[in-house]
């Protein structure tokens, strides 16, 4: 203590001490710190972005503009003409956009709202019934989650094979209509209503059903809103199950965007631009404005439905 | 051997009774000792106060409502017990036959055929490879999660660190989650891509132009929009660099969401200690920020892990549905669903419960080290 003291009273007459000074210092550290912690961050932001720039730009210029040496990274005209021929043409694996898109809309809200309905009644029970074998069941329940998909995805497609729904909505919709983690999520939930509520509810008077609709769901709303949500993003991404069980007629959304597109009818590029038949090519351009149909209602529903998402996303991390 | 799937299905009505009858003894054994003593209680009490034993009818209703729980799981069993349960057991059975087909039902023997064929590199008619698509998806993983993770740590301390337009940063950092692995699959595969003809090149995609102008680099070596490379210089592993860029540019926003969330809920006064006592700010963002987030950090690696392991659709977006060049860059999931197309069952199954072996591994992993370390 005393040698600390001795160097302070020696060290401080020595410096010459300026507040003025030290505390301009400060905030130019701290603007510099700021510039960096800025450029970063931008940095980082246009990278994230930039994906989604090229592939829009991408899919609204022509393809030599795309095949040029140069990058086209600001197009002066915008070519709709890719978004009209992808949209009215099949794609090489035979199916059209119109097609795909009603296949993935009836699903998608089919499966979303049976797989809702279905995890609020189960959630329900296993938090608020009691009944035998409750926490056996809910355990088996659990235990499931463990298992990766692709084990029971191989017996799931014999199954649909053996029972003939192949090229169906019932295939598409049935084997992932009951998903283990909401219906846990939905139940930790409802555990969190307090007791007493129930007991209210009994003495004036409501059912068990009435409970649940009346003042379960409306209290649990935000949870079940991400559910929604996140369940009908799983629909619209689905590939692999649509692929390995229906034919191209009957596939859904993402599975038309990975087959080529061409102008085989030469609607666009008539001919050899630079030594290439562009007919029966696949072109990028094309490919592009496919990809955009697909991200473009993503990208609403993230608009309008931010909060809910991203509430969703940090407590399941999962997209369905 | 009899066929067995004709009367698959009478079999499995018949099995899912013996199950049943089975599964009601197990929870009556240890569940319906405590509740039958509390309810006996409650009966004799009543009965006793009313005088009357109880009939037939009221015994079932009663019954009725205390197991009414089961009316409201019940679609939700059903749908489980035919697309769950039962295609776990059916995957181990399925395993251990020899030579099963998928169209007959036939299979002869049984035995460890399909895994050793899986392990040696069989591929029966065409398919990928085992050990290539482990090493591959091992390659992907390890290499993409610690370092998004690590990138993700360093995003979300800057986001935390600023006031004005943090929402906004937030935003867009997080965009790349929405978004359809294909698809943006596709999208990346054009940055990479060599476009042109056979004497010809017409572009050299956007990351050689920026990086590599003079003398190109052959990044994709394969996929969809692959045609031909003059000239470019061929490096083996460049595909990997391009899966590794897709995964942490994919992985990014999910981790810079929990990691920016969990640092806003760090007590404010530790940061405050620190600057007392002097610390850096490098100091106070490995000795402090970082270690009190550290199960955040472990959880988002093993998910991470666990996700890496079992990905697919990205290599398809990336290199088309034949993974590269006859699956070379395969992964575990698509080594599976290379065989279940073309009738090879066996070879899948045998690859999805190796699959799920490992997954075990890596859980009982997470177990361990999560007890160690991820405790204050």
């Amino acid at each position: 203590m005393a040698e600390l003291s001795t160097s302070l009273t020696k060290d401080i007459p020595e410096t010459d001490f300026n507040v003025e000074r030290e505390r301009k210092k400060q905030k130019i550290g701290k603007i510099v710190k700021n510039v960096l912690v800025y450029f970063f961050l931008t940095l980082c932001a246009v990278l994230a972005f930039l994906p989604f720039y090229w592939m829009v730009v991408s899919s609204l210029i022509t393809e030599p503009q795309y095949r040029s040496p140069v990058p086209t990274l600001f197009p002066d005209t915008f070519l709709w003409k890719n978004y009209e021929l992808i949209l009215t043409q099949t794609s090489t694996s035979g199916a059209s956009f119109s097609q795909v898109l009603v296949n993935t809309l009836v699903v998608g809200g089919v499966s979303t709202i049976l797989g809702v309905v279905v995890t609020i009644i189960t959630a329900y029970a296993l938090a608020r019934m009691n009944f035998h074998g409750k926490n056996l069941l809910f355990t088996i329940m659990l235990a499931t989650m463990m298992i990766p998909g692709e084990l029971y995805t191989l017996t799931n497609y014999l199954t649909v094979s053996d029972l003939g729904w192949k090229d169906t909505y019932t295939v598409l919709i049935l084997p992932f209509l009951v998903s283990v983690y909401y219906i846990y999520l939905l139940r930790n939930n409802f555990m969190q209503i307090p007791n007493s509520l129930y007991q209210a509810a009994k003495v004036d008077g409501l059912s068990d059903m009435g409970y649940l609709v009346k003042v379960m769901v409306p209290l649990t709303a935000p949870t079940l809103v991400s559910i929604t949500l996140l369940k009908f993003i799983g629909t619209w991404n689905s590939y692999i199950w649509p692929r390995l069980v229906n034919k191209s007629s009957w596939q859904m959304i993402t599975n038309w965007v990975t087959k080529g597109f061409t102008d085989n009818k030469f609607v666009i590029y008539d001919g050899i631009v630079k030594g290439v038949r562009y007919g029966s090519e696949p072109l990028t351009t094309l490919k592009m404005a496919a990809v955009c149909m697909v991200s473009l209602p993503l990208f609403i529903l993230f608009i309008f439905c931010r909060k809910y998402i991203m509430k969703g996303v940090s407590k399941s991390g999962t997209k369905g | 051997m009899a066929n067995p799937e004709k009367n698959f299905f009478a079999k499995f009505g018949e099995k899912c009774k013996d199950l049943w009858g089975k599964f009601i003894g197990l929870f009556k054994k240890s569940e319906a000792k405590a509740q039958a003593a509390a309810e006996g209680e409650a009966c004799t009490e009543q009965c006793g106060m009313i005088g009357t034993e109880l009939t037939k009818r009221e015994k079932f209703s009663r019954f009725l409502k205390a197991e009414q729980g089961w009316l409201f799981v019940l679609p939700a069993i059903i749908l489980l017990c035919i697309f769950t349960f039962y295609p776990i057991i059916n995957a181990f059975i399925r395993a251990f036959q020899q030579n099963y087909n998928a169209l007959t039902g036939n299979y002869n023997g049984w035995g460890f055929e399909n895994f050793i064929r899986v392990l040696k590199g069989d591929t029966g008619t065409g398919g990928a490879k085992f050990v290539q698509c482990l090493v591959n998806t091992v390659i992907f993983t390890f290499i993409s999660v610690p370092l998004s993770t690590l990138l993700a740590l360093l995003i979300s301390v800057a986001l935390n660190s600023i006031k004005a337009l943090q929402r906004a940063y937030q935003t867009i950092l997080f965009l790349p989650y929405l978004t359809n692995s294909l698809a943006m699959g596709a999208v990346f595969a054009t940055f990479f891509t060599i476009v042109g003809t056979k004497n010809h090149t017409d572009t050299i995609g956007i990351v050689n132009m920026i990086f590599f102008p003079n003398n190109p680099i052959d990044w994709m070596q394969g996929g969809t929009g692959y045609t031909w490379n003059l000239g470019a210089v061929k490096i083996p592993w460049t595909k990997y660099v391009v899966v590794i860029v897709y995964e942490i540019w994919s992985g990014l926003p999910f981790k810079i969401l929990i990691l920016f969330s969990s640092l806003q809920s760090v007590n404010k006064q530790y940061y405050d200690a620190a600057k007392i006592d002097g610390a850096s700010k490098s100091t106070t963002l490995w000795k402090i920020t970082t270690p009190l987030i550290m199960p955040m950090i472990s959880y988002l690696i093993i998910t991470g892990i666990m996700g890496g392991m079992k990905q697919y659709t990205a290599i398809v977006g990336l290199f088309g549905e034949q993974m590269g060049r006859d699956y070379d860059m395969g992964t575990m999931v698509g080594y599976i669903y290379s065989y279940v197309s073309n009738g090879q069952m066996g070879y899948a199954f045998a690859g999805s419960l190796l699959l799920f072996a490992i997954i075990m591994v890596i859980t009982v992993i997470n177990l361990r080290v999560s007890k160690k370390r991820v405790t204050f």
